[in-house]
């Protein structure tokens, strides 16, 4: 029997009430779709959380499973359906938490010319700093590029440029003390 | 990953038998079987308009009922589709509303360029929307309480269509007891406020289809 088939058939047996049918099925289930959300989400905890909502959301709908159709169109559906939610849900807390750029810039100097404080004295801590958010910062404040101009050139959304220039600015702020 | 064998034997022990839901086809059979009762009980209680027999030899008018009868079918299909997760691995056919409304839309259009000069317009107005709304409501609480039981992965949409269609059924209603042939007033009426009611319907389905 081949693997795609063995999936249908163990949804069928688990259907019927057979328990080690549907510990098997939810483990290939699970197989399937770890290197699907880690292909989707960055954190490995975030992975494996979604991962058990998926399989719980999969064991409430199974009624909506009749054995006659292919297994893994209908357990992606669910998992893209759960995976939309997390985002949705992810992205709504971020806009909740984040303070618009121009909030930010209150903290920093107005003029970087005219502070002490300026991209190069900072550098040092600049460059401590994750990759995409370093790069983020020089592009701002080293080349003079607006939050859309990055946007556009390392392909990135304008308002995840912005909470990534917001994240760096926390980080700064706290190790310089501001 | 401790956590996840964890569930995955937790899970396995509450497998008891599940008694898969019936075929969107035979849900659908099911849901017309009641919007037609539904519909013949709203017209005996409203009353047949008079001239529904003359009516009947116009091309236009029996266009029209026959296609507002094709968005009730298309969207109950529709929405026992939606009712389930990969809507059954039939994608295409839950899209059936949407050439059922463009057909509608053409049907109304020719209609509404028939009636030159226009039939005179009634004395009532807003009454006929209201109308319509109170004879969707139970269709539409029927519809989203059986589609619950399900799990709709496009909850937005599925409640979208199942208020569409509630509001068709009422509309067919209305049109088979209401004595008025003035298409401005039925486009402007009875139509379109589908289109409001389609909206509060998405709204709805996140509310009420969430699992």
């Amino acid at each position: 029997m081949d693997k795609k088939a063995a999936l249908e058939t163990l949804m069928r047996l688990a259907l019927a009430g057979d328990q080690r049918a549907y510990a098997d099925l939810l483990q290939e289930t699970a197989r399937l779709l770890r290197p699907f959300l880690a292909r989707r989400l960055n954190q490995s905890d975030a992975v494996e959380d979604l991962l058990q909502e998926i399989l719980l959301s999969i064991h409430k709908a199974r009624h909506t499973y009749d054995g006659n159709r292919p297994y893994r169109p209908w357990a992606l559906a669910i998992a893209k359906f759960r995976l939309l939610d997390h985002l949705r849900t992810h992205y709504a807390d971020h806009l909740r938490h984040a303070v618009e750029l121009s909030e930010v810039e209150n903290i920093l100097p107005g003029h970087v010319t005219e502070s002490a404080l300026t991209y190069e004295s900072i550098a040092g801590e600049i460059d401590k700093l994750p990759e995409k958010q370093a790069t983020i910062l020089q592009m701002i404040h080293q080349q003079g590029y607006t939050a859309r101009e990055v946007a556009e050139k390392i392909g990135m959304k304008e308002s995840a440029v912005k909470v990534a220039a917001h994240r760096a600015y926390k980080i700064l702020k706290k190790k310089l003390g501001g | 990953m401790g956590n996840t064998e964890e569930l995955i034997k937790a899970l396995a022990q509450d497998a008891t038998p599940v008694k898969p839901v019936a075929h969107p086809f035979v849900q659908c059979a099911k849901w017309m079987a009641g919007g037609t009762v539904y519909v013949a009980l709203s017209v005996m209680y409203l009353g047949l308009r008079p001239d529904v027999m003359t009516r009947l030899h116009s091309p236009m008018f029996v266009a029209e009922l026959g296609l507002l009868g094709g968005i009730i079918v298309a969207t109950i299909l529709s929405a026992a589709l939606l009712a389930f997760p990969d809507m059954h691995q039939k994608r295409g056919v839950a899209f059936a509303p949407v050439f059922a409304i463009m057909l509608f839309v053409l049907a109304i259009f020719l209609a509404w360029q028939a009636d030159n000069p226009p039939s005179a317009l009634p004395e009532h107005n807003v009454e006929c929307f209201l109308c319509i709304t109170s004879l969707a409501l139970l269709p539409a609480a029927w519809l989203l309480y059986s589609m619950r039981k399900f799990a709709s992965t496009h909850p937005y949409l599925a409640g979208g269509i199942a208020l569409l269609c509630a509001f068709s059924i009422g509309a067919l209603a209305l049109r088979l007891s209401e004595q008025t042939d003035s298409m401005a007033h039925i486009v402007q009426w009875h139509y379109l406020p589908m289109i409001g009611v389609g909206i509060v319907g998405l709204w709805l389905g996140r509310v009420f289809l969430k699992w």
